[in-house]
């Protein structure tokens, strides 16, 4: 008997989603027509892309082992992002606008436009930019961003299914791309998308954020979310086809086993190499089920899966 | 391969008797072919239609067991392609390279390594056994590598370089059932032969896809009853494409030489290669790297992928005991789901202050996802609280609960009665410590 295995066809693909424009040099992401990674028997248009996260001001939680390469830089966004993308090779970034939170410094809108600008003038790739958390500062902070940096293509991070009109409004009006943010649940995946195009959003610019649970903290079920979400996808649900992007480096070094020294618990080895682990751990089978943007902290975890992603798509354009 | 209702139908009497309890045997033929009925309700069909039915409802992949007692690792009869359809069942082994060339003491090494226990969530990550490299030219060194392994009750993989030497080996571990790996390429023959011999699993590694599902279903017939399939693969995605071919062709039986477990090797520094085998379906690695920063997250990873969807692990709601608590020691409240309870109980641990834990059924979710589920309301906790026969374990009468769900205090004050105190403990378990320090101490 010779075996025959045939490759899987499926009727519907992942939504092409342009990130960055005017001033940015121009990221397209996703666009497969199979299940995720299976190069061997589907057409994928663009690999998937590696993002470094950095912050506004000093974030007090990053343990030590990854703030080393950001000796310096830590809290000062244009010098960190050009060092992301010339020392590390980052496809793009993300800033976090941690202390525009008003418990961790309550910096105004303002302020953090000046941040990216800062981080818009330092370098030319696609940039994502991460308020402090749904509610109404997210949307102030957001909101005046997405205006003053009209044109940009940037990618707001996020709406959620309770709170979503503001930065529809402003992704629709300045010319973003918009996250949309879920609670590791599928459903509420859809119906985020549903309201985001009953908002006149079109979701060639939308990107499904299902929720990232680190390693050994609910990765299994973020796993499992985006695999069903990625078989709706190619099944043809056009309400689920975006790209989806995950935001690993932080879920990974929250984790305690990316923080606790080795002297304190001998049986877990080294702890910066450990913590490089976890992140490379939870970013591996996100790209297994699907992502298509990993947000990622430490450079070496960047590195290593960026090694992964040359094997896998030597020729396929994009990153 | 798994058989249609119409050649069902071919096998059964076609008297249509009734006596399964359906009009005719088609019918029947159908609920068959569906796995929703049970051919021992017709009591006229031939050995033959039993035969057939047999073959096709065995598992799509085969089980196979490496070593023997109590921690012998089985692995295999996975049945779904995605662990959402329903799970996956039998956890991946994760084998340490004991390499005899680079190993002074093996005694000493694998000693070491059979010591190591890690309690995660309910689960006790332990190295599940030890893969000899057999050296032709160190074969006393091999030989003692085997002792160890044995003398530690730890199951065996012979990696081997020559029929010989390997032989030899498996002679030594043979009643351990030790799982016999050719080199890869190797003409399988000689192998086989010591496989079929003693009756231990076997590797099987071919070229391509085809000739090792060829190769292994010959050697089936040959007389080995368990085998092992080693990818083909050069590189990462080659390997993915190997993982899924073999488990999508074993679940469609589009191959019998394919209903086989995977077995993979894992070089120095190829943590991606690991993690891509845990998560898509290798049963057995073998693994250079036994520094624990690799094996951490590695055991972790498996953990979460094999976790039943359907059901998160759970521990048993009840009063757990924290050192030994008496009435004047804290009492705290969380819920049910194992990462929860294991993350606050090893903090608790950590602060050296007996204490009450009291574990309520959340179904087995995390504080905040069983707070927004309802299932950890003030009224919930109140009630399991008594139920438990908590509040009759502390002469303070307070209860301290979790910092995210600040927000029930009010109404579990309510729920527990006159007299009782809830105090709002940290939101991160990692600062009960302090808690403990600076308010708890002024407390009771
Ligand atoms: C994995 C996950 C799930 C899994 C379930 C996992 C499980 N078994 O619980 C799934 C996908 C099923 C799920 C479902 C939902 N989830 Co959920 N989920 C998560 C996620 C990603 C991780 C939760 C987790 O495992 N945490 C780890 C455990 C160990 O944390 P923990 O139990 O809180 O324990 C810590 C502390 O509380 C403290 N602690 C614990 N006990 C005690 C006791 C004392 C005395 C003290 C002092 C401290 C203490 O110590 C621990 C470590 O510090 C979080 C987001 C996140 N990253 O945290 C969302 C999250 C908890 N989920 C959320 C929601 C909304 C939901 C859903 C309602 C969504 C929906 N509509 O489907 C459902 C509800 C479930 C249902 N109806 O069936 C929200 C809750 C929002 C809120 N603020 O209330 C969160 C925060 C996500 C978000 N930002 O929106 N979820
Ligand atoms: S009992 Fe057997 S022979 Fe009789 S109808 Fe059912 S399948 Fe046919």
């Amino acid at each position: 008997m010779s075996l025959n295995l045939k490759p899987k066809k499926w009727a519907g693909a992942i939504r092409q989603v342009t990130l960055g424009a005017r001033t940015r040099r121009p990221l397209v992401v996703a666009g497969g027509r199979g299940l995720p990674m299976h190069t061997f028997e589907a057409e994928f248009p663009h690999r998937p892309a590696l993002a470094l996260e950095i912050t506004d001001v000093d974030p007090p939680r990053w343990p030590d082992a990854v703030r080393q390469p950001w000796d310096g830089v830590v809290g000062r966004p244009g010098e960190a992002a050009a060092r992301a993308v010339r020392d590390f090779g980052a496809d793009l970034l993300m800033l976090h606008l941690v202390g525009t939170h008003p418990d961790r410094g309550n910096r105004t809108a303002d302020e953090a436009v000046a941040d990216v600008r800062g981080v818009l003038k330092a370098v030319d790739v696609p940039l994502i930019v991460k308020g402090p958390g749904t509610g109404q500062k997210q949307n102030e902070v957001l909101s005046r961003v997405a205006e003053q940096c009209a044109g940009e293509g940037l990618v707001l991070h996020s709406a959620c299914q309770e709170d979503f009109r503001t930065l529809a409004a402003v992704t629709v009006a300045y010319g973003h791309v918009l996250v949309a943010e879920s609670p590791i649940d599928i459903n509420i995946a859809k119906q985020v998308n549903i309201l985001l195009s009953e908002s006149n959003v079109d979701l060639n610019r939308v990107l499904i954020d299902p929720l990232t649970g680190g390693l050994g903290y609910g990765l299994e079920y973020t796993y499992s979310v985006m695999e069903r979400v990625r078989l709706a996808a190619l099944g043809g649900d056009t309400m689920l086809n975006c790209p989806v992007i995950c935001l690993v480096g932080e879920e990974a070094w929250k984790a305690k086993e990316a923080k606790v020294p080795a002297d304190k618990e001998p049986l877990w080895g080294d702890q910066r190499a450990r913590g490089l682990h976890w992140e490379i751990a939870t970013a591996t089978p996100l790209l297994l089920a699907g992502a298509d943007i990993l947000v990622l902290r430490h450079p070496d975890a960047l590195a290593h899966v960026r090694r992964t992603i040359d094997v896998w798509f030597p020729q396929t354009a994009g990153g | 391969m798994a058989l249609t209702g119409l050649q069902i139908f071919k096998l059964l009497p076609n008297t249509n008797c009734k006596k399964c309890g359906y009009p005719t045997c088609l019918a029947f033929a159908m609920k068959l072919a569906a796995g929703k009925e049970s051919l021992d309700k017709c009591p006229d069909a031939s050995e033959e239609a039993r035969a057939a039915l047999g073959a096709a409802s065995a598992p799509p992949i085969r089980g196979v067991t490496i070593g023997s007692g109590d921690r012998a690792v089985t692995v295999g009869e996975e049945t779904v392609f995605f662990r959402h359809e329903k799970t996956f069942v039998r956890k991946p082994g994760l084998f340490r390279v004991l390499d005899p060339a680079k190993v002074a003491d093996p005694e000493a090494t694998v000693a070491r390594w059979a010591a190591i226990r890690i309690e995660r969530a309910g689960e006790t990550f332990r190295v599940d056994g030890v893969a000899i490299r057999e050296i032709p030219s160190a074969a006393a060194q091999c030989l003692a590598c085997a002792d160890a392994t044995m003398k530690h009750g730890l199951p065996a993989i012979v990696l081997a370089e020559t029929p010989d030497g390997a032989g030899k080996l498996v002679e030594k571990l043979k009643s351990h059932r030790p799982l016999l790996v050719p080199p890869a390429g190797a003409d399988p023959g000689p192998y086989a032969s010591i496989a079929a011999r003693h009756g231990i699993p076997l590797v099987v590694s071919a070229p391509d896809l085809s000739a090792l599902a060829s190769s292994a279903a010959e050697i089936v017939k040959s007389g080995v009853a368990d085998v092992l399939l080693e990818p083909p693969a050069a590189d990462l995605p080659a390997l993915h494409r190997d993982l899924t071919l073999i488990r999508r062709g074993a679940l469609d039986r589009v191959h019998p030489g394919l209903g086989h477990p995977v077995f993979l090797r894992v070089g120095q520094g190829e943590i991606e290669k690991a993690v891509l085998g845990i998560t898509k379906f290798a049963s057995v690695l073998v693994i250079e790297d036994d520094a624990s920063e690799t094996w951490l997250p590695l055991w972790t990873l498996r953990q979460n992928i094999y976790t039943d969807p359907q059901k998160p692990l759970q521990m048993d709601p009840g009063i757990y005991a924290i050192g030994e608590p008496g009435p004047k020691s804290p009492m705290l409240v969380t819920t049910n789901f194992s990462l929860t309870y294991f993350i606050v109980s090893t903090e608790i641990e950590a602060t050296g202050v007996p204490s009450h834990l009291v574990v309520v059924d959340a179904e087995g979710m995390s504080v905040l996802t069983a707070w927004s589920a309802g299932k950890f309301s003030g009224d919930r906790v109140g009630k399991a609280l008594r139920e438990l026969g908590a509040t009759d374990r502390v002469a303070h009468h307070t209860v301290i609960i979790p910092g995210y769900v600040s927000v029930i205090s009010g109404e579990l004050e309510d729920a527990l009665g006159h007299g009782w105190r809830v105090l709002t403990g940290p939101q991160e378990a990692s600062d009960i410590a302090p808690f403990f320090r600076d308010v708890w101490s002024g407390y009771p």
